[in-house]
């Protein structure tokens, strides 16, 4: 990957040692890095820079994690993967609804933070997954057009509301999606605490589409957070 | 004068007799002056002795004496002498007014005399109880019921008052003369009381209040001689809250001296309501204390939980993501690289058992189990040496130090106070500009030792003054914070008033933030050899 078009990681992190590693290793697998201690030197960055995706403290020293997506999603898209430590997952539940596009909970290993990074860069290159007609992950299948399902080769018959909620996973497809976000996607915008509804349908989405609803490979539960769906080995 | 008191009090009949003494007095007195001069009316010399008698023995004196008047007056003055018989008529009226205004006279006295009586009853028991209701302001319990008992017995003329607190393991105060007798029968009696007041009515709005009666308990089985002894001298008085019974009250008379009157009664009962009302407002004050406690301890819990979801795992962050970076098979770091993620395995390790460190001292320093391990130091070494360990902090600061030639070797944990100065001299490098002036400084007062160390740094603002050193509490302000875990100040302050000194921070003049702690130069008294070979 050759320097110019490498894509440029923002990390906005207070804890100097955590930087230089994440730079380090950052750097290593080709991305170009820059980072910043605190938030208002981080949204400078951001500005002036344009990174591709931004890793971002919710911890910061001077301003609230939250408030910095706030205000970068008023402008831009760009991917926002969050990091944080805090135990609760309000924080993070918090920061998706906003718009963040992803959490890593410190501590966390490399790999995971580099694969993270890369479904995050893209889903800000796929422009959108409504237009694809049909949908593949694994041994799911789903015409969008006809609305059908096929897993493994057999026609799965869905509720609507069933293949609402599918829907809504395969859009979003790798990204975590809060419980907020689901309710309001297929239920309606009054829909938002909800959450029993959409455990239910989920369990439901898990017997028809996974090969052992025990353990599924799509419908990944995120603790506390929400849901993720899972195209691919990531 | 009290000897005279008591002498009058145990016998009565002696008023009578200075009645009787001072009308003979009196009618001398005229004799003498019927020998000078003829004054008219010189009977009413006679109203001297009755009201005497009146004022100081009461009413029965003064009566003897009017009558005695008024038979001396007519056996010695009245024509025909030295008989009860009146040769004039009109002596008979005379005589008749004597009497009348004798009576009267003596009855006014005597009246005034028992309402001043009364007074002084009352003004002493308003000061008694003025002054057991001031004892209960002392916040040690038993010091406080040995002091109102003390004050019941000295008033009371007793042998012994024991005050008991609570009905299950009381607290027992005691006062006595030392009289071992009397002790005794205390003892007894709040074991099994024999003679306990009881009834009595509290006041209300139209009715003042009554003490209570004695009512005697007699136990089934107790041989009846020395038992009488016993309730003859002992009382108890207990002490009720509402309906219950939550302490006692138990006195004991010296042999001899007399029975409770009303008025001590009357004391007793509003004591014991007192010291009812008392304990259960030192019951409510601490159970108020405790429920403060545990909602503190609550607090420190969830702070220390927060504490150590962040704290703790910010820098484990750090050495995962390193450790993780030096096992990844498809990179080939360099051996800059490779060092620089064992650096910082290694600081983020060293930071972590400095942070639980502190976790576990401040713990120590909670449960009250650090004990300083002193022996005798000397204080410009140790700051010597601190300073020497954290140059690579203080790199970026003019580090000034002024320590008096002087300075006496002081008895501390050389650990801990290490420990209370690095904590001081980190904090001033982090919150001050580079290139700032610290000052460390000592300076010996009359019985301790003064260090402080001095930034230039933005002070403190004065509504953090109070709390900075409580635990994990961060002063709030715009603009980076530096990090930390609000832990160094507590274990500070914990460190150092274990050694018995003190510390607190101040605002210096022109700027800057000014924390001072104190040692105490003088072991109180535990180890007076070592103390001794401390001394130069």
């Amino acid at each position: 990957m050759s320097l110019s078009n490498a894509a440029r990681v923002l990390v906005i992190e207070d804890d100097a040692a955590i930087r230089r590693v994440l730079k380090t290793n950052l750097v290593r697998h080709g991305f170009q890095v820059r980072s910043a201690d605190t938030g208002v030197e981080g949204l400078h960055e951001f500005r002036h820079w344009h990174p591709d995706v931004l890793l971002l403290d919710l911890g910061l020293p001077d301003m609230d994690g939250i408030d910095l997506i706030r205000e970068i999603r008023s402008h831009t898209n760009t991917p926002i993967v969050v990091l944080s430590v805090r135990g609760g997952e309000r924080d993070k539940v918090a920061a998706l609804d906003l718009g963040a596009d992803d959490y890593l909970t410190k501590p966390f290993g490399v790999n995971e933070l580099l694969a993270r990074i890369r479904v995050a860069l893209r889903h800000a290159a796929r422009p959108t997954c409504g237009s694809t007609a049909v949908f593949e992950a694994g041994d799911l299948k789903v015409n969008v057009e006809r609305r059908s399902v096929e897993v493994a080769g057999q026609e799965v018959h869905l509720t609507p509301t069933e293949y609402d909620l599918l829907g809504a996973f395969i859009r979003n497809p790798d990204k975590v999606l809060t419980d907020r976000m689901l309710l309001r996607e297929v239920w309606g915008p009054e829909y938002g605490s909800e959450a029993h509804y959409l455990h239910v349908y989920v369990a439901r989405l898990r017997k028809k589409i996974e090969a052992d609803p025990q353990r599924p490979q799509h419908l990944l539960t995120e603790p506390g957070v929400g849901y993720r769906f899972v195209s691919e080995e990531i | 004068m009290r000897e005279i008191r008591a002498w009058l009090r145990s016998h009565r009949a002696s008023g009578y007799v200075v009645a009787l003494g001072l009308t003979s007095i009196v009618t001398g007195a005229i004799a003498a002056i019927e020998q000078v001069a003829d004054v008219a009316n010189i009977s009413m010399l006679y109203l001297l002795a009755v009201m005497a008698s009146a004022i100081f023995f009461g009413n029965g004196p003064a009566i003897l004496a009017s009558v005695a008047a008024f038979l001396a007056f007519n056996f010695f003055f009245i024509e025909p002498e030295y008989t009860f018989k009146v040769a004039n008529e009109d002596e008979w009226l005379a005589l008749g007014l004597l009497l009348a205004t004798g009576a009267v006279a003596g009855q006014l006295a005597a009246a005034l005399r028992n309402r001043a009586r009364e007074a002084g009853r009352r003004e002493k028991e308003a000061i008694v109880m003025y002054d057991v209701v001031r004892l209960m302001g002392e916040p040690d319990l038993h010091r406080s019921l040995t002091a109102i008992a003390e004050r019941l017995r000295a008033e009371l003329d007793l042998a012994v008052v024991a005050v008991a607190a609570g009905t299950e393991g009381p607290v027992r105060a005691q006062a006595d003369t030392g009289d071992s007798e009397a002790i005794a029968l205390a003892h007894e009696a709040q074991r099994l009381p024999e003679m306990i007041m009881g009834g009595g009515q509290a006041p209300t709005a139209a009715s003042r209040a009554r003490p209570g009666r004695w009512i005697r308990i007699v136990p089934p089985s107790v041989s009846p001689g020395p038992q009488r002894v016993r309730h003859d001298r002992v009382r108890v008085v207990p002490v009720n809250l509402g309906d219950q019974r939550v302490g006692s009250i138990v006195l004991v008379r010296a042999v001899g001296s007399p029975q409770f009157g009303e008025a001590e009664d009357r004391l007793l009962s509003a004591v014991a309501h007192q010291l009812g009302l008392y304990l259960e407002r030192l019951r409510l004050h601490r159970e108020a204390t405790e429920a403060e406690v545990l909602r503190r301890t609550d607090e420190l819990k969830t702070a220390l939980l927060n504490a150590v979801s962040h704290d703790l795992r910010t820098p484990l962050s750090s050495i995962i993501a390193s450790a993780d970076s030096l096992l990844q098979q498809d990179v080939s770091w360099t051996e800059e690289e490779r060092r620089d993620f064992a650096r910082a395995i290694e600081e983020e390790a060293e930071r972590l058992n400095r942070l639980i460190g502190n976790l576990l001292n401040l713990s120590r320093i909670q449960a009250g189990t650090l004990v300083p391990e002193k022996g005798w130091y000397d204080l410009g070494a140790l700051v010597d040496e601190v300073l020497g360990r954290l140059r690579p902090v203080t790199s970026n600061h003019r580090v000034v130090v002024d320590m008096p030639e002087d300075l006496p070797a002081i008895s501390l944990d050389y650990v801990e106070i290490d420990e209370v100065l690095s904590n001081l001299v980190e904090n001033a490098v982090k919150y001050s500009p580079s290139a700032s002036e610290i000052v460390i400084r000592a300076s010996r007062e009359k019985c301790f030792v003064r260090v402080e160390v001095a930034d230039r740094g933005p002070g403190i603002p004065p509504e953090a003054l109070p709390r900075l050193f409580d635990p994990f509490y961060r002063v709030r302000k715009e603009g980076p914070t530096p990090k930390g875990t609000g832990l160094g100040l507590a274990v500070a302050r914990g460190l150092v008033e274990a050694h018995g000194g003190r510390i607190w921070v101040e605002n210096r003049e022109g700027g800057g933030a000014r924390f001072v702690f104190t040692l105490p130069l003088h072991e109180p008294e535990d180890h007076p050899m070592e103390a001794a070979m401390g001394q130069p």
